[in-house]
């Protein structure tokens, strides 16, 4: 295959010998400087995608229990008697529903701003995670378009928001945000999943060439025929780099628009110029902090450490904790030009927050958004270590949910007029659906885990290739060549 | 489309189809078992056309002030009701529980059919033909002596109120007693025997409130349940931008801020018990400004530093409200509610209304006036009901064994009267209790038989306008739909039961039918100068009636009294006003009120008046206590905390609402909820304070004193569950009372 | 068409000086436009339906204390908020009275509409409305009955305007001043309501409006209500 040749494995040259002598961990170190046989490594993902045992299935069988009880059971319940089930009521008319579909959103740019971005500008420590992120940008896409379908009164007419033809001549208001949402969620999803397609057609090529039996159907299937010519890498990395731009304003645009939903109301706090880089900038922290999230269980789970290493960690970490400052910025400044104002409602709801019931929330929510990450991530130690990084990432989406929370549903619960007043928590229903949601989205990402490969072997190699190291003196160099 | 009949054509319709709806209910005394089935459209009653309405006038029931009303009824249902405009009392207007009347006549809680209770209060009521229900009445009352029969009647009809006097009358009883609690706290009787005393006339007052510039209200809700609040609620809004005066002026006396007393200009909240006092006082200084020489006697031994310090009104306020009341021509004082629920009710009353004698107000535009006459002699009313002294005379009998058939229709009195009057465990020594409740209430639990009642959207009747009226008015009650079940109205089952006892009893009452003693009730009136309806015979009379809604006086036309020389020369004692339990042990006083939505306990049934919530607390579907802040602050309570509120008499437990517009040494309850039985919507919800009221009486007219009980409270420490619903925010309405004014 | 139903402009004032909170109203609405009752739990969580509510206001502390009701029914706003944010068109602003409608078929629940009214007037049916047997018979067959999962709230009475224009269309003459009366307007014992055509310069409502108490609720807002309120008087009797 004119593939394996490209990469065939290099002998160790003299100079990285010497480089071992010199310094000894380099090379474990660094996943590009750590090359092996493309043979071996392909094994190695494949092997890791069919070791399936028993703590597999029970997994797969507790998320689909907890799936079927969130979205059969509590929503079916919902369904047949009504949204009264949920805890919301007048005057929060909205609650958990959208705030885990404003959090799932923000999940969804993980994998855009991974993948499209650090592409376009050459990061290097991309190349295994794309792939992983990429998937969870489809799966929290799927999970968040369902939440406005849970939250709608009839869900039975949802389609009633799509325009389609119809003997009444009926459209769907254009002037309304939420159109706008649902057409952003749509062409995100489509752009997305195609995003993730076009590089994986290569790694499909490679599991339809190892696998057998039905397998090789599948990813025969899915390789549409891909033989790896020169001029087949050339239109693919042609196309992967339009899509890379082209996805980058669709991903800005739909957080900003999902903001809209609340940016463009009346709605006390809620309507305010900054919302659209505030969700985006939330969006991104909360995503790439969830990225490192997956990735440290995968890795853990599907002994992906070859691939996955403490760099990417690292580098991810420095990321999360510029998006931090980023989000605190833009926290900062709609909340001191809210607080500053002074206007009555808005005081309510600052005070709410910092000492009325929201304030257990509120602090939580900054001290994982703020204090956690800047007091640690400057660290690099702290950013290898897989357990802090575990610990601090969840504790960034948690507080990230909070934020959502926050602003959905407890902004609602004061207006312009103090007599319609009121308190919201959300009910059994909706807990059970949300537990229902993160268990979705788990079991699409375990299934897939097992069909996919998480890791596009091809990038790597490809980034191994263009790395090495050279001695300049005494010292030891990475060198890297340039292969576009 | 069809053609659009004008609203007048449609009460001509009305008449009509009154009379087809007359032919039908007649029938209807044959056994007719409940039926639930479509009738086929080839059946179908004339005026039951697909989509178009008919509209039916006809009279509220849903309290005794009687206000006209029609109601709209498309393909044989009836789907609203609303004030009919042309009568004088209400001119088109409703209040909230007349427009909910519609609930009691399709309530899912109603009796279907006459039912028999094997053991009372086992509410295992089986149903059983009229005809052996009503052999079975008739032979209670042949086998009992005549003397220990009792008829307990409470919100009837006029017409009802004859018959029933007629038969009681002919059999040789004692006639009805009519006691209903929301005329107890109105303060009727006590009303009626002041203008006795002071005008000689037992009537109901009429205040012209809509052409007075200051109103002096002392303790009178009259916006909310007091005589005829859809009547004084027009003249409210008449005397607030009026045309023919100035914006009126309204201050209120009473221990409590009722909704009255926010819609008032200013609130005086005197010590319970002082409002005749005040009264007094503010009458001494205008008598002295105004140098009036007919009342001088009246104020000899008033001392208004001596009313100050007992009012907690001070001498200056004193002197200032009563410069205000002074300087107006058209000054208006009213008496009412809590005021005559103390034993000094009577003195206080007419120490409130010998203000409108210093006003020189009687008989004036803006003044007080006398309730009209009753226009014929054909005509009976019980506007005026009896006193708790007569209902305790009535609990005595039955106590010592001297009644053997209690029949009880209109009145709930094992809710209504205090527990403590021990009117229920009378009621088991009367051997047959007979109920005509169309709802299973706690009396007719209690009743060995219940033949229950149509509601008043479906039956026939009269009723004389008394209180409100400034003209004789008889509304006409017709029944706007066939009657639901196989319910038979009370009139009829009289006129049955005097046909089956027989002599005396069936010369009483000699008509055929309900109707038949209508138009011999009615029809005199048709002599009489000045009506509204002009008829060539007495059937077109009876329609005409009808289908206006009842017959009133073209002109306005009431009594001018004259009040009595003697009462203004002589000095007026208002004594100090008697409280139950010690002050010390029971340090607050208790204020009950009928609740403006549930009245006595009448609407608990209905969940329109249920939802809505209650004007000054938002509260909907419970009863609470409210208290004073500093009080609850005292005793550690908040909103929605469970206490224990005791008297002498009794305890409850109900939720707190923390109520800034009360005196910090009272407590106020509203009436009308904690019923036991009376329907899905009724049941169990709160407490009734009936349980807490000592059973003292006002010691000259012998009306219930039931605001002079004393209790304490005891904090739980539990929480109301499910929490008191309200429909205001607490957090938010602190404070925004800017925001009410002038929003944004 | 020239018909006499065109080019009205349908206002309602509502005076805070003569309101007395007797929720008199709000019965009146709820038997007339068959919004459904809720029930005491429901109620407690802020569920109920009335589609005008009378919201109080307390003020001072004891004993200067005053109490304030203002009555809210949909302010039928001229540059409502609610409208452009349906999703499916399910409110709009209907050209023939230019009033806000609810087109309940139409609404598929997402609520947008109820967040985005600043006085709150939109409800929501949670659950199914409760009608038991016999109380059914007492819909009014005029009003749909909503189902659970759409929004409703005040429409004026948009019936009665309706059948008050076919009256007078068949009658070849104007609406009259008076003769639309929403059930709100029609029940209130002091005339706190009064309801009409502010195109008609001779209507009451026309006079009102331009009265010096006038005022519209959240005129910041900039939703150009169509109710206008009275503010609450002092006595301009002499001598007080």
């Amino acid at each position: 295959m004119s593939k394996e040749s490209r990469s065939a494995p290099r002998p160790a040259e003299p100079d990285q010998a010497l480089a071992l002598e010199m310094r000894p961990g380099i090379l474990s170190d660094q996943l590009l400087l750590d090359p092996r046989p493309v043979g071996d490594m392909n094994r190695y993902i494949m092997e890791a995608m069919q070791r399936t045992g028993k703590g597999f299935w029970i997994l797969v069988a507790i998320l689909a229990s907890l799936v079927l009880i969130g979205y059969g059971g509590a929503w079916g319940y919902q369904v047949r008697w009504g949204m009264g089930v949920a805890g919301i009521r007048r005057p929060v008319f909205w609650g958990l529903y959208i705030a885990n579909f404003v959090f799932w959103i923000g999940i969804s740019h993980s994998g855009t701003f991974i993948s499209a971005v650090l592409r376009v500008f050459k990061a290097e420590f991309r190349r295994p995670i794309t792939r992983g992120s990429e998937m969870m940008t489809t799966f929290s896409l799927i999970v968040a378009g369902l939440f406005p379908l849970i939250h709608l009164g009839r869900t039975w007419r949802f389609y009633w928001m799509i325009p389609y033809f119809n003997q009444r001549q009926l459209w769907p208001n254009f002037h309304s945000p939420l159109m706008w949402d649902m057409m952003a969620i749509f062409t995100y999803l489509t752009g997305s999943t195609l995003y993730l397609y076009l590089p994986l057609i290569p790694d499909m090529a490679m599991a339809r060439n190892i696998t057998t039996g039905w397998r090789k159907r599948v990813y025969g299937t899915l390789a549409l025929g891909w033989r790896g010519s020169e001029s087949e890498w050339h239109h693919l990395k042609t196309a992967i780099k339009i899509f890379a731009f082209v996805i980058m304003p669709v991903m800005f645009s739909v957080h900003t628009i999902v903001s809209w939903d609340f940016g463009m109301t009346l709605v006390e706090g809620w309507h305010s110029t900054i919302f659209g880089p505030y969700f985006v900038t939330g969006a991104i922290f909360s995503g790439v902090s969830a990225v490192i999230t997956v990735l440290l269980i995968v890795r853990k789970t599907m002994k992906l450490d070859y691939f996955l290493r403490p760099e990417h960690f690292d580098a991810l970490g420095k990321l999360i904790l510029v998006f931090s400052f980023a989000w605190t910025y833009f926290w900062f400044a709609e909340f001191i030009t809210e607080w500053y104002g002074g206007e009555p409602v808005i005081s309510a709801l600052i005070h709410m927050q910092a000492r009325g019931p929201v304030a257990v929330l509120w602090y939580t929510m900054l001290f994982f958004n703020i204090v956690v990450p800047w007091s640690t991530l400057w660290n690099r130690r702290i950013r290898r270590s897989t357990t802090a990084m575990l610990l601090i990432t969840i504790g960034i989406n948690i507080g990230m949910y909070l934020e959502r929370y926050i602003i959905v549903a407890t902004f609602l619960t004061k207006g312009r007029m103090p007599f319609n007043w009121g308190i919201y928590n959300p009910s059994i229903v909706e807990l059970l659906i949300s537990i229902g949601a993160l268990s979705l989205f788990a079991l699409l990402y375990v299934v897939a885990s097992r069909l996919i490969p998480l890791v596009p072997v091809w990038e790597v190699q490809e980034g191994q290739l263009s790395h090495s190291l050279r001695p300049i003196g005494r010292a030891l160099v990475p060198s890297v060549v340039d292969l576009e | 489309m069809g053609k659009k009949i004008s609203r007048r054509k449609f009460l001509k319709v009305g008449a009509t189809a009154g009379a087809t709806a007359a032919l039908v209910a007649g029938c209807s005394s044959d056994l007719r078992p409940y039926r639930r089935s479509l009738e086929p459209p080839l059946r179908s009653p004339e005026e039951a056309l697909p989509g178009e309405a008919v509209w039916y006038a006809s009279t509220c029931g849903q309290c005794p002030s009687g206000c006209g009303i029609v109601v709209r009824v498309i393909e044989g249902r009836a789907r609203k009701i609303e004030g009919n405009p042309e009568h004088p009392l209400n001119r088109g207007r409703l209040c909230a529980r007349g427009q909910a009347g519609l609930q009691a006549l399709y309530n899912p809680d109603r009796f279907p059919s006459p039912v028999r209770q094997s053991s009372r209060g086992s509410r295992d009521f089986q149903a059983v033909y009229w005809d052996d229900a009503l052999d079975l009445l008739a032979g209670k009352l042949k086998e009992a002596d005549p003397q220990s029969v009792a008829f307990l009647g409470g919100v009837m009809s006029d017409n009802l109120f004859d018959l029933a006097s007629r038969f009681m009358k002919g059999t040789g009883a004692a006639p009805p007693v009519v006691f209903d609690l929301l005329s107890a706290l109105e303060g009727r009787t006590t009303l009626a025997a002041a203008s006795k005393a002071l005008f000689g006339v037992p009537a109901l007052p009429v205040f012209d409130v809509g052409q007075a510039e200051v109103v002096f209200s002392f303790g009178a809700n009259f916006l909310e349940t007091w005589l005829s609040p859809v009547y004084y609620g027009r003249s409210f809004g008449n005397m607030r931008r009026g045309r023919l005066r100035g914006r009126g002026y309204l201050v209120q006396f009473e221990p409590r801020m009722s909704m009255t007393a926010a819609s008032a200009d200013e609130w005086v909240p005197v010590k319970p018990g002082t409002e005749g006092l005040v009264a007094q006082a503010i009458g001494k200084i205008v008598a002295e400004r105004r140098k009036a020489a007919n009342v001088a006697g009246l104020y000899k031994d008033v001392v208004v530093g001596d009313v100050a310090d007992a009012s907690g009104v001070s001498a200056e306020q004193l002197g200032k409200l009563a410069r205000i009341f002074d300087t107006v021509d058209h000054a208006l004082a009213i008496p009412g509610g809590a005021l005559a629920g103390r034993n000094n009710g009577l003195e206080a009353t007419l120490a409130v209304q010998a203000l409108n004698v210093v006003a020189g107000n009687l008989g004036q535009p803006g003044g007080l006036s006398l309730s009209p006459d009753v226009p014929s002699e054909s005509l009976v009313t019980a506007s005026v009901p009896a006193s708790y002294a007569d209902v305790q005379a009535l609990i005595e009998r039955m106590k010592a064994g001297q009644v053997q058939v209690l029949m009880v229709h209109g009145a709930n009195p094992v809710f209504e009267l205090p527990k403590a009057s021990g009117f229920r465990e009378a009621l088991g020594q009367v051997p047959f209790v007979v109920s005509f409740a169309p709802f299973a209430d706690e009396t007719a639990v209690q009743a060995d038989l219940v033949l229950p009642d149509h509601t008043y959207l479906e039956s026939w009747g009269y009723r004389l306008v008394a209180a409100g009226g400034d003209r004789p008015v008889v509304s006409a009650q017709q029944p706007a739909v066939q009657p639901l079940y196989d319910t038979r109205s009370t009139a009829e089952v009289l006129l049955n039961l005097a046909q089956r006892l027989g002599g005396s009893a069936a010369k009483a009452l000699p008509w055929k039918s309900v109707r038949e003693h209508l138009q011999s009730a009615i029809g005199p009136l048709q002599a009489l100068p000045g009506g509204n309806l002009h008829a060539a015979s007495t059937d077109a009379f009876i329609e005409e009636w009808q289908s206006h809604g009842g017959w009133w006086t073209t002109q306005e036309k009431s009594g001018a009294p004259g009040a009595s020389k003697e009462v203004l020369s002589s000095t007026l004692v208002v004594p100090n006003a008697d409280f139950a339990g010690d002050a010390q042990k029971f340090p607050f006083h208790l204020l009950p009120y009928p609740s403006i939505l549930l009245s006595d306990g009448r609407g608990a049934n209905q969940p329109f008046l249920q939802e809505a919530p209650d004007p000054m607390t938002t509260v909907a579907w419970n009863n609470w206590v409210e208290i004073n802040p500093k009080t609850a602050a005292k005793l550690k309570v908040t909103t929605g905390d469970i206490v224990k509120v005791t008297s002498p008499q009794g305890e409850i437990e109900l939720s707190v609402y923390v109520y800034p517009g009360i005196r910090p040494d009272t407590v106020a309850i509203p009436v009308g909820q904690g019923h036991s039985d009376y329907g899905r919507f009724a049941q169990g919800r709160g407490s009734n304070v009936m349980d807490l009221l000592a059973p003292l009486t006002e010691k000259a007219g012998g009306a219930l004193a039931w605001a002079a009980t004393r209790v304490k409270i005891t904090p739980t420490g539990r929480k109301a569950t499910p929490m008191l619903a309200r429909t205001e925010s607490a957090e938010g309405v602190e404070r925004g009372f800017r925001d009410a004014e002038n929003p944004g | 068409m020239s018909s006499p139903t065109e080019n009205h402009h349908w206002t309602m004032i509502i005076d805070l000086d003569r309101c007395t909170g007797c929720q008199a109203c709000v019965v009146a609405c709820h038997v007339e436009n068959n919004v459904t009752y809720v029930g005491e739990e429901e109620v407690a969580m802020g569920r109920f339906m009335h589609w005008l509510l009378i919201q109080r206001y307390w003020g001072g502390e004891y004993p200067n204390m005053q109490a304030r009701f203002s009555p809210i029914p949909c302010q039928q706003c001229k540059e409502a908020p609610c409208e452009p944010v349906c999703p499916v068109y399910a409110t709009y602003h209907s050209e023939q009275e230019m009033l806000n409608i609810q087109v309940y078929n139409r609404c598929i629940g997402v609520r947008f509409c109820a967040n985005n009214c600043p006085y709150k007037v939109r409800v929501f049916n949670w659950f199914n409305p409760q009608n038991p047997e016999p109380l059914d018979q007492m819909l009014n067959p005029d009003v749909t009955v909503r189902s659970r999962g759409v929004i409703e709230k005040c429409t004026f009475c948009i019936h009665r305007i309706r059948r008050a224009e076919e009256d007078a269309r068949y009658e070849g003459r104007p609406v009259r001043d008076g003769e639309v009366q929403p059930a709100c307007v029609q029940a209130c014992p002091p005339e706190a309501f009064v309801f009409g055509d502010r195109n008609d310069p001779e209507s009451r409502v026309a006079k009102m409006a331009e009265s010096r108490r006038g005022f519209r609720l959240l005129d910041d807002v900039g939703t150009v209500p169509e109710v206008v309120y009275l503010k609450r008087g002092v006595t301009d009797v002499e001598g007080i």
